[in-house]
């Protein structure tokens, strides 16, 4: 038995042939949803829109009554509203660049773009509205952008996630490179995404709880009380200042596993964003979220 | 005579004196040459070590496994040239060109394991 295994990694070393396969994102969805529900048997599907609160009643309890009274996004969701509604010097709006007038359209993205062959986030296709309406465009990571985003999101909430994945081999490759980031060790610490939020979700590291993967998208952009603090010890505070995006987190979580990380918006994290979307599909839009 | 042997002794004296003078001289000269070849030399090698890092870590980067810190070791390493402390430079670009060989190895590793969930 021993050498048969010596033989076929022998086998696969000279002949360079890469073992990873490729599943179709459909079946990908099915393994990855069975996988959560085995390892957390006792939460309901539905919840994992709620990240880390799916898991832990007490932080739940107390998540809940945040929600319930003034949730610290308020003010930037009016913002991003008012932002979203106010018309640029050409008279046009960000209504003009979307299906539906930009309400309730959260869920599908991000998108694959056939003309261009790129997969188009949320982020991405609001400053494109921009500049096509010459406007100069937001900065990525947090600030205005993702007040609107946050909005948009808000007026999607309830809408179940729909990313597609097309017959475009282009969307599939996308989807494809997506996975690897996901999947693959990288950094000076040698974690991938799915060894904190796949096989550890759920576990402690020092204060902070592990989110699932599952339905971990599905509430950007977020506010999270670290970056509050940041901004305001910069005197950075106002309705913006715990707000990121998907790509800043992506950011942060590369540079905690000691990774080099990508620019937001990158190939890299455009497609890392398509896979990472695709696999809450189904599961409801609950942006902003509110986190530690 | 007397006179003679007094000429004598003093201008050997003198011949001694010139000589070990001047040995001397040409010694601290030559010791001084020595040391800033040897310092020009480990400037040199502290350059060499540093694009030797600059090469493996654009190698790195290239396929998007860079560390996040071999960039930020690699400026020590340059600031360390530019104040003239070689051999801290050369440890500086070692230790990074480490890590992006580490690194790239990280790479090739995860190329070929499938760690998809099933």
């Amino acid at each position: 038995m021993k050498k048969l295994i010596l033989i076929a990694a022998t086998a696969g070393i000279i002949g360079g042939a890469p073992i990873l396969a490729e599943a179709a994102p459909s079946d990908d969805l099915k393994a990855f949803r069975s996988f959560f529900q085995k390892k957390f048997p006792n939460v309901k599907l539905d919840t994992y829109k709620d990240g880390i609160y799916s898991l832990d009643a007490d932080r739940r309890a107390a998540w809940e009554e945040f929600e319930d009274f003034a949730p610290p996004y308020e003010d930037g969701v009016e913002l991003g509203k008012k932002l979203f509604n106010t018309p640029f010097k050409n008279g046009k709006s960000y209504a003009s660049c979307f299906d539906n007038g930009g309400i309730g359209i959260r869920q599908n993205y991000p998108k694959f773009d056939s003309k261009t062959g790129d997969v188009v986030t949320l982020e991405g296709a609001i400053n494109a509205c921009r500049k096509a309406n010459g406007e100069k465009p937001y900065k990525w990571k947090k600030g205005k952008l993702a007040a609107v985003s946050a909005y948009m999101g808000y007026t999607s909430r309830g809408k179940k996630m729909n990313v597609t994945i097309d017959s475009d081999p282009r969307s599939m490759a996308m989807y494809e490179r997506g996975k690897k980031h996901f999947y693959a060790k990288r950094g000076q610490l040698n974690f991938s995404c799915a060894d904190c939020h796949v096989y550890n979700s759920g576990s402690m590291v020092r204060g902070n709880l592990l989110s699932p993967a599952l339905g971990q998208s599905t509430h950007f952009p977020v506010w999270r009380k670290k970056w509050q603090k940041k901004s305001e010890a910069k005197g950075k505070g106002g309705p913006t200042a715990g707000f990121g995006t998907l790509h800043r987190r992506y950011g942060g979580c590369n540079k905690q596993v000691r990774a080099k990380p990508f620019k937001a918006q990158s190939t890299e994290y455009k497609a890392l964003e398509y896979f990472h979307q695709y696999m809450s599909n189904g599961l409801v839009v609950n942006a902003p979220g509110l986190r530690q | 005579m007397k006179r003679l042997s007094i000429i004598k002794f003093i201008a050997t004296a003198g011949m001694v004196l010139v000589l070990t003078v001047g040995c001397a001289d040409t010694s601290k000269k030559d010791e001084a040459v020595d040391v800033a070849a040897e310092v020009a030399a480990e400037a040199t090698e502290a350059q060499n070590a540093i694009a030797a890092a600059k090469t493996a870590n654009k190698k790195v980067q290239s396929v998007g496994f860079a560390w996040r810190d071999t960039g930020k070791l690699i400026k020590k390493a340059e600031a360390a040239a530019k104040k003239g402390d070689s051999k801290g430079a050369m440890k500086l670009a070692s230790k990074a060109k480490s890590e992006a060989e580490l690194a790239y190895k990280q790479y090739e590793l995860e190329k070929g394991i499938d760690r998809t969930v099933k």
